[in-house]
Parts: structure tokens; sequence; C-alpha cells
């Protein structure tokens, strides 16, 4: 066995258990909510990156996100489907939506489509807002349900009432879908998406079709965000189309913020940069209003000091080190 | 649908006036996108600080309201060569960091309008009392004010990049930034030049909507969103496009909700900016 396969092996089962005994170490219902909003959120942040591997930015991620969490939460409600069954109809309904949308959004070119997706956004909030009959208009959907208590021989039944046995379920998914993420990535899938972001009349003239690829990689992102939406929806148990809440154009700001802070151009990235940053605006949160200060100073410092996020972090440390042995080895033999 | 001629009036002269804010949010947007390449998503909360700047002048310090606007605008086109020369110049070349850095000011100027200012609504003076009336119905004088500060400015503008040497400038570095700096025009001063002008217009379409509705720090988000689908609307660069688009959709908020019902409202936009993308991607007075 290789050293390398022996270290993501050794990884992956610390995190693992680091992922399991984190609710029973912090036994908080506080700090465990954090932790399924943070999953959440990493959830949504690393979709987003996968929609910048084609070179695209979107401002409107948290509009897939509602239609997921709208979307799963009115199945359960009104037609009585299983829990496992309507988060994953959630998110291919946000990617439906995603698919035939994508299409018309395309026709433009990068910046362009920030702009679209931010009106796309906006303009899902407001159908939520104005639309009563479905759901609940300003008042927000109530009374969103648990999953149904499951029952496995020799455990028992499974409450997910108690929120940190929410939170497992919250961690499963996004682990597998983070998972799938990555797989999605490091295929041939994923080849021609960083082929398209680096060169995309080449990537045409190779017989990539780019419109096609696009469009697909938006859908597969808007999937991941309905998810994350829906798994949000049944831990809330109520959503709200506020613009301060939730799905509002802030959201989007600070998942854009997430994902550069950690860095987008490896996949750790926006795991480290939401990790981080909810931890930062936690602590933060004695400042009150002056929070959001805080996560937009960041954001600009980051920014403008070291482009590359928090993961150029290591990289640059080894470099200023090997600079600095180097100079004083020079001044040695001088 | 049986309304009174009265009501229609409203709709329409509602609508026009909430149009010609938008039209000066996005000649600010399109300005600061066409020569620079950025996309300024803070340019709503500059446009809130503005009406602000307004307000403490006018009702603080009982200067004259015409003169607290453009002593706003003055304010604002100062902050907008600020933000050019220290956040914006560094990153310009790059795509993801002026947008994230826009969003960062956007959440730092939007919570020091929260803690400064507080989140109560307020609102500034009106322009004038009284109505006037116009086929058969009162159109309030304010409205009208506003319309004609718009268009004013907007002609300005107009005549600014027509006429003057330095209007000339700016067009010629927007449509061809290589052939620009061949004939010695310098970047950095077009970019200071479209960043000032824009907020100076983003403070007085703030002062105008501070006058007409409410004062609020979260104001702006709303007029930044219809700004971006008239550039999407107009086409880029395009000040025809943009007066146009801004007109449409004025109108479409203000006669729908009345007409119909406030969520189609809402639909509006994205459904024609998806149809004007299918038909003519570029803008209907945009050139490719």
């Amino acid at each position: 066995m290789n050293r390398k396969l022996l270290i993501t092996i050794i990884s992956i089962v610390v995190l693992a258990a680091v992922l399991i005994t984190l609710p029973i170490a912090l036994n908080n219902v506080y700090w465990t909510s954090i932790l399924v909003i943070m999953g959440v959120n990493i959830l949504l942040v690393s979709s987003l990156r996968t929609i910048k591997l084609v070179g695209h930015i979107s401002l409107g991620h948290v509009g897939f996100s509602l239609i997921g969490a709208y979307g799963s939460a009115l199945l359960v409600m009104k037609l009585g489907l299983s829990f496992w069954i309507s988060i994953l109809l959630g998110g291919l309904m946000a990617a439906v939506v995603a698919l035939a949308l994508a299409y018309p959004f395309l026709q433009v070119k990068g910046i362009y489509f920030a702009l679209l997706t931010l009106l796309t956004a906006e303009t899902f909030r407001l159908i939520a807002w104005y639309w009563p009959s479905l759901t609940g208009g300003f008042w927000g959907l109530l009374k969103i349900p648990s999953p149904n208590p499951i029952t496995i021989p020799l455990i028992g039944t499974i409450n997910f009432e108690n929120i940190s046995n929410y939170y497992y379920v919250v961690a499963v998914i996004v682990s597998l879908s983070l998972f799938v993420l990555y797989r999605l990535e490091h295929s041939h899938l994923g080849f021609k998406w960083i082929a398209i972001q680096d060169a995309e009349a080449l990537a045409q003239s190779v017989g990539i079709n780019v419109k096609w690829h696009k469009m697909l990689n938006f859908a597969i992102a808007c999937f991941f965000a309905g998810l994350a939406g829906a798994l949000f929806a049944h831990y809330q148990h109520a959503l709200s189309p506020d613009s301060t809440a939730r799905f509002g154009v802030l959201m989007s700001i600070y998942l854009v913020v997430y994902m550069v802070v950690g860095g987008e151009s490896k996949f750790s990235g926006p795991v480290i940069g939401t990790v981080i940053l909810t931890i930062i605006s936690e602590l933060g949160r004695a400042l009150g209003e002056y929070q959001p200060m805080m996560i937009g100073a960041i954001a600009i410092f980051v920014m403008l000091l070291m482009p590359e996020g928090l993961i150029g972090l290591p990289k640059r440390g080894k470099l200023w080190y090997r600079r600095s042995l180097h100079q004083t080895k020079r001044m040695r033999s001088a | 649908m049986d309304l009174p001629a009265q009501v229609w009036m409203q709709a329409i002269v509602n609508g026009f006036a909430l149009g010609w804010l938008y039209v000066l949010m996005a000649l600010g947007l399109t300005l600061i996108l066409s020569i620079m390449g950025i996309l300024q998503l803070a340019h709503g909360e500059v446009y809130m600080i503005g009406a602000y700047v307004t307000y403490y002048c006018c009702v603080s310090f009982g200067v004259n309201l015409y003169a607290s606007m453009f002593i706003s605008m003055a304010v604002m086109a100062g902050f907008g060569l600020f933000l050019e020369r220290f956040l914006f110049r560094p990153v310009r070349a790059q795509i993801l960091a002026p947008i994230v850095i826009s969003l960062g000011l956007t959440l730092i100027l939007m919570s020091t309008a929260v803690v400064g200012f507080g989140l109560y609504e307020r609102s500034i003076p009106r322009l004038a009392q009284g109505s006037v009336v116009f086929i058969g119905s009162a159109v309030p004088k304010d409205r009208i004010i506003a319309v004609g500060f718009a268009v004013a400015l907007l002609l300005l503008l107009y005549l600014f990049l027509k006429k003057s040497r330095f209007g000339q400038a700016m067009v010629a570095s927007a449509q061809s930034r290589e052939g620009a700096i061949l004939r010695g025009i310098s970047p950095n001063v077009m970019s200071s030049m479209a960043m000032a002008i824009g907020c100076a217009l983003a403070a007085a379409g703030g002062t105008l909507a501070g006058s007409i509705l409410m004062l609020t720090p979260s104001m702006g988000t709303l007029p930044l969103v219809k700004g971006l689908v008239i550039i999407v609307l107009g086409g880029m660069g395009s000040l025809l496009g943009a007066a146009i688009g801004g007109i449409f959709l004025g109108l479409v908020d203000g006669i729908i909700p009345v007409a119909f019902s406030p969520g189609l409202t809402s639909l509006a936009p994205l459904v024609v900016v998806i149809v004007i993308l299918l038909v003519r991607p570029q803008g209907l007075f945009g050139h490719e």
C-alpha cells in the first residue's frame, strides 16, 4: 500500500470520527444547530464552486435552494411523501428549473450570467412571497415535519425530532454529496468543465459542446443547492421568503464570500472557508450589527491581499520560509 | 377591469416616476460596467448613503433641499473616487475579485447604515407640495419635479459624452481600451470619472427616492436589481436603452399590481429578460 492512499484513508477515518463525536462532545443544542446550518452551507458553497469550474459565478444560488426547500416541504406536507424521497425530488426540481433557465442565460457572457442569477433568486423569493395559497406568503411556510422515524432491527427506532439525530442525517447526506461532487470534478466530465474554463474556444474546437456542458454543470450544481435547501427546510420546520431571512440577496453574498475566503481553486477551499467564517461570525455574535461589517472587511482584505484564499496560505508560508532560508545562506557565504 | 381613470392615471404616474429612479441607477451601473468592466454590486448602497447624506444636510443642518442634493452628489462622487482608487483599481483585470469586493462593500455599507442611521424609516421632505391637474386627474408636483431632475441629468450625461473631450475619451475607452491607451487616454482617469459620475447619479436617484418613498438601510437592494435588469434589457453602454428599459420596468411596477396581482410584477422582469435574451441577446439597443 502506498503512502498517499494510507494518508487518505487515515484522514477519512479521522474526519468521520470527528463528525460522529462532535455533537456528543459539544453536548449543546445551540452548537449542534450551528453544525447543521454549517453542513447545509458547506453543500451550498461547494456546489457554487462547481459552477465556478466552467468559469461562471452564480449570485442566485439561494434561489435554487429555495426551490428545493419549498418543493420538498410541500411534497411532504401536501402529498405525504417520505422525507427521503422528497429531498431528492426537491433537488431535482431545482435542477430542472436551472436547466430550463440556463439556456437563455448562457446566451450572454460571464458577468451578465452573474447578474441574471441574482435576478432569478430575487424573482423566486418574491413568487414565494406573493403566492400565499401555496407557500404561505410572507407569513412563511410553517410546521414542516421532521423526517419520519425509521426503525432499524437491533438498534430500534430513530426519531429525527431530536436535533442531534437530524445532525447525523445532514452529516451523511452532505458527505455523500461532497463525495459525488469531488468524483464529478475528477471525472472525464469535470476535465471538460475545466477545459471550458481555461480556454472556451479551444474546448469548442476539440469537440466539446460548450453550451450543453455549461447547462449540465449549472443543473448539477443547482441540484445540490436544492438538496441543501430541502435539508434546511426539514431542520428549521419553517421557511420565510423575507429578504433578511435565508433566501435573500444577503445570503447569496455570504455564500460567495465563504467560497473566496476559503479559496476557490481547490475542492477543500469552500469547506474551510465556510467552517472558519461560521466560527468567526459565531464568535462575533456579541458585536451585533457590526458583524456583517466584519465579514465584509474580511472578504475585501482576502481579495486584495491573498486572492487565492485561506488554502493558499501554506504555500505562501513555504515560499516565504524558503526565501528567508535562502537569504540567510547567502548572508553566511558572503 | 373597471377601475376609474383616476386610478389608472395614478398607476401610470407612479410607475413613470419610479422608472426614472431606476434609470438613474442603471446609468451609473452601465457606465461603470462598460468603462471599468466591473459589476458594481454595492451601487445600491451608494444610492442609499447618498439619500442619507441629503437627509442629514437637509433635516439636521437645515440646508435647502436642492442644495443638499447637490452636496450629496458631490460627496458621493468623492466617495466613488476613493472606492475606485483603493478597492477596484488593484483588481480590475480579474473577474471574481471585483464582484467579491463589491459584495464585501455591500455588507460593510449596509451594516454601517444600520448602526449609524438606525433601522426605522424616515423620509426626506417633499420636493414640492400639492398637485397639478393633468387630463382630468391630479398629478402630484413632487413626482413631476423628480422626473424633471432625472431627465435633466440624463440629458447632461448625454451631452457630456457626445460633446465634451472627456466624454468622447470615455466613449473611446469603453469601445476599445487598448486603442484608447494608444491615443493617450489613461484608463485610470477614465475609470475614476466613470465611478465619480456613476456614484453622483446614484446619490441623485437615492435622494429623489428618499423624498418620494422612504429612507431605510435596505432601500438600495430593489433599485439595484432593477438597474441590473435594465442593463440586460437595454444593452450595455446604451443610454437610450437604459432610459427606455427603466421607464418600461417602472410602468410594469406601477400598472401590473393595479391591473392584475402584485405577484405578477415580480415575475414580469424575469420573463421579459428571458424573452429578450432568446430573441436579441445583445439587448434592445446594444451592439455586439
